[in-house]
């Protein structure tokens, strides 16, 4: 699949991207954030319009169409894609395995694989926590890897109960 | 006070209302603005029915919005411009902005010297219908959807050439036309390009500096920043004699290597807009519409040859790209419409005022203009039906 980019002076970034067979997608990505998209029926035919965009709505659009379970009123679940990895936001359920450990006796590198890039507690956020810094029920630590990392992560915040 | 309050209220609706016609008519609205500016100007026509519409004289503060108009215009232009795209595809870019110079320049100096102008007067005439407008091409590109065919790439490489063509031409014929004896152009020369490679040095060696000078969280500096430092610089090269047009480009084209494109086209876009408007709206003002019986053949004359030249132009570098037939000739007819550029050398030419860059010139690019952006955008609008015409019904599907 070959991506053609081009500058277009004073509007912004216009992509092409081949589709199967002769037909192209044209993306008109403007300044102020409004993307347009075009259709071409091969690759010497008039662009048809198809729809306009928000920078907002696009941005929703993206996360779907990458395949990002998406539910923008729970942070839990907002993924940021970074190659194989992403990151997510998990939550520490009460009673779980980790609640009161520290992060060196947790040794959840080790254990899952997961690095914990943040831990945020209430309104405040601890970036890069340290081997002393505790889990706590309720916090929801933002976590770095890849999905059967973060799956094994999610198995431990879980409470016993379960 | 209250009296210049008001006149500037009655000039900014005025454009605000004649702004919304004309996007409702979807014509553009710069030919617009430059109406509405005739209308309620201090020159003909005065009244209507008996009613005044002398409702706004040509002051000095609406002339230094205006000036900040052509400054912006150009500081955006620089912004804009893409240095990568016109290396990525510089031979290309070169052959059809030569053919282009040659075809629409030729035409304009052919029609001046038939006209019986001097040598200057024809320079100023040549560069006036030579150059397309990028705001209404632009903007027809997007209405019409061409931006995402294969025309656009010849279009809107034609519009970059011509951005740096009119940087240096500027330049030049505002040194040039100085006035006083073969000393004093070169001393004027001299001047500018020192003080514009001074800038230009600033601008391709500066980026990291003008990088921090502009740096900051608030929009509020943010914005103060840019219109202090972009006017500051026009004002000094104004006050040396120097295009302050040209040095707003230079300076747009420095910050255009830095991180804040994008956080300009959001915040200091409505700036330019205003100051652009209140441009094209002055050019009404000072338009004296008695003189347009004097320019009607030259204007008549200068339509149709430089509409032609263009589609010859275009065709040609349509040709260079491999494009169709049909798509060859809408390369041509995107680039008819004239605008803003031509009024600002128009300005220029009234600046300097001997001759006929005083009287005749002004009165000419204003019904040029007016003709032309509209024309433009009507062809545009209407271009299968005229490549269907021109070139059969075979063309239009192939």
């Amino acid at each position: 699949m070959t991506v053609y980019e081009t500058d277009v002076p004073g509007v912004g970034k216009k992509f092409e991207v081949e589709l199967d067979g002769e037909e192209r997608l044209v993306l008109v990505m403007h300044h102020d954030g409004k993307r347009e998209f075009f259709h071409k029926s091969s690759p010497d035919a008039d662009a048809e319009r198809l729809f306009t965009l928000s920078g907002q709505r696009a941005r929703e659009v993206g996360a779907i169409i990458q395949g990002a379970y998406f539910q923008p009123v729970e942070l839990s679940d907002v993924e940021v894609p970074l190659g194989d990895a992403i990151i997510e936001w998990v939550d520490v359920e009460a009673d779980c395995s980790l609640e009161g450990q520290t992060l060196a006796d947790a040794n959840l590198r080790q254990r899952t694989g997961a690095s914990v890039i943040a831990i945020r507690r209430g309104e405040e956020t601890i970036p890069n926590p340290g081997p002393d810094d505790t889990f706590q029920s309720g916090d929801i630590l933002v976590a770095l890897g890849t999905r059967a990392e973060l799956d094994a992560l999610e198995g431990l915040v879980e409470s016993d109960g379960d | 006070m209250a009296e210049l309050l008001l006149e500037v209220g009655i000039a900014l609706t005025g454009i605000a209302l004649a702004g919304t016609l004309a996007t409702r008519s979807t014509l553009s609205v710069i030919p617009a603005y430059i109406l509405v500016g005739i209308l309620i100007g201090p020159n003909e026509p005065t009244s209507l029915f008996g009613l005044p519409l002398t409702l706004v004289g040509d002051r000095e503060f609406i002339e230094v919005l205006a000036e900040l108009g052509v400054v912006f215009l150009l500081f955006f232009l620089g912004l804009e411009f893409s240095v990568d795209q016109l290396l990525q595809d510089r031979n290309r870019i070169t052959t059809i902005g030569v053919l282009d110079f040659v075809v629409n320049f030729g035409v304009g100096a052919a029609i001046g010297l038939a006209f019986g102008w001097t040598i200057v007067e024809t320079l100023f005439l040549a560069g006036i219908v030579y150059i397309s407008s990028s705001a209404v091409v632009t903007k027809s590109l997007i209405e019409q959807g061409w931006i995402a065919n294969d025309e656009s790439s010849p279009i809107l490489g034609t519009l970059v050439f011509e951005d740096i063509l009119i940087a240096v031409y500027l330049a030049l014929l505002a040194a040039v036309a100085g006035g006083g004896g073969l000393r004093d152009a070169a001393v004027s020369v001299g001047t500018a390009f020192l003080f514009l490679g001074g800038l230009a040095a600033v601008a391709w060696y500066g980026a990291g500096w003008l990088d921090r000078v502009f740096a900051t969280r608030s929009d509020e500096l943010f914005v103060l920043r840019i219109v202090g430092v972009t006017t500051l610089v026009a004002g000094a090269a104004l006050a040396l004699g120097v295009s302050e047009a040209v040095a707003a480009f230079f300076l747009g084209t420095g910050v255009s290597q830095t991180s804040h494109v994008e956080r300009i086209e959001h915040i200091v876009t409505p700036a330019r807009d205003i100051f652009a408007a209140v441009f094209f709206f002055s050019i009404g003002l000072a338009t004296d519409v008695t003189l347009f019986g004097g320019v009607a053949t030259l204007v008549g004359v200068a339509v149709v040859l430089t509409t032609l030249g263009k589609l010859v132009s275009g065709t040609l570098s349509g040709r260079v790209y491999d494009l169709t037939r049909q798509r060859s000739l809408r390369v041509g007819i995107g680039l008819v419409p004239r605008g803003e550029f031509s009024l600002v050398i128009a300005t220029l030419a009234a600046g300097i005022g001997t001759g006929r860059l005083g009287t005749v010139l002004p009165a000419f690019t204003v019904g040029y203009v007016l003709v032309m952006s509209i024309l433009g955008s009507v062809l545009i609008q209407q271009s299968d039906a005229i490549t269907e015409t021109l070139l059969g019904r075979t063309a239009s599907t192939e």
